[in-house]
């Protein structure tokens, strides 16, 4: 491979993606090259199967639906309203817990 | 026609009903919406990921906080596209647990559609060599150089919104773009 070539070869690919000619640089080079043209080619090619996968979808795993739920068991015991009260009236308490413990354990000792 | 846009109007009009209902903590709703967008919301992990295990876990992951994002959720663009969001900030989460990961065989790849032109033989099985070729060099780009590919190129996304969901600049993300197909095209050749 030359060094047009080689120099050519990221900016044949990317117009060839995006559908555009190559960049006016190394256009002339690319006209008479067969290598970038063929680049070109390929790259065409591989764009249009590029975009084609989306709508190919793989099947997500059987169990995917369940995981999610169950995981979400404790999310949906509480009504999203009373989420944030829940939230911090349990960290309040723990705390609290945590006092009472502490201060046990000072007596104690 | 009339008939397909009546059925897709009432389509939209469903999930839009669903989505109201998940947003009030609706749980049957919302398994409903996750039964609809499970499929591509898991290609697009394992699109995003290689390894198929991963990718199951970043679907699970992306559709936990979908949930518990759900509230915020205007309806400014579909929820499709408000998934693929969640989804690839997920699995960009899940970036170094990737790296661990060995990516996806080819052979794992086997359950794709009938390629275009499968009418013809030839060109069929030229289609599904390039197939392959192509999903072995897109697995074979680095996490952050395949991501901004599989939203460019198989998803359209425009640079402005890759560079949004990277926290990098628009610049920044034509650059790594540019590199990537650069890379993707030097592997193919490699492999043909």
């Amino acid at each position: 491979m030359s060094v047009t070539c080689e120099l050519a070869a990221p900016f044949v690919a990317n117009s060839a993606i995006d559908g555009r000619e190559v960049t006016p640089l190394f256009r002339s080079h690319a006209s008479t090259c067969l290598r970038c043209q063929a680049r070109h080619v390929a790259m065409t090619k591989a764009a249009r199967e590029l975009a084609a996968m989306e709508s190919q979808t793989n099947a997500a795993p059987a169990d995917l639906e369940w995981r999610v739920m169950s995981s979400l068991e404790g999310d949906l015991a509480i009504p999203r309203s009373w989420r944030t009260p829940v939230a911090v009236t349990a960290a309040l308490v723990s705390m609290a817990a945590a006092l009472v413990i502490w201060r046990l354990r000072l007596k104690a000792s | 026609m009339g008939n397909q846009g009546d059925s897709s109007q009432v389509e939209a009009g469903r999930e839009r009903e669903l989505i109201t209902r998940a947003q009030q903590g609706d749980r049957a709703a919302f398994a409903a919406l996750v039964r609809q967008h499970q499929d591509e919301v898991y290609t697009l992990a394992r699109r995003l990921v290689g390894d198929p295990h991963l990718a199951s876990d970043v679907a699970q992951e992306a559709l936990i906080r979908a949930w518990r994002a759900l509230p915020k959720f205007r309806g400014d663009s579909r929820l499709s596209t408000w998934l693929y969001r969640v989804t690839v900030n997920t699995a960009w989460t899940h970036r170094e647990r990737a790296r661990r990961h060995r990516s996806a065989s080819l052979d794992e790849y086997t359950q794709v559609p009938a390629p275009y032109g499968a009418d013809h033989p030839e060109v069929a099985g030229e289609i599904l060599e390039l197939r392959g070729r192509l999903r072995a060099a897109l697995d074979n780009l680095p996490e952050s150089q395949r991501r901004v590919v599989v939203m460019k190129d198989i998803y359209g996304w425009s640079h402005a919104d890759i560079a949004e969901s990277m926290g990098i600049t628009v610049t920044a993300a034509k650059v790594r773009l540019h590199r990537a197909r650069a890379r993707l095209a030097r592997d193919l050749e490699e492999s043909a």
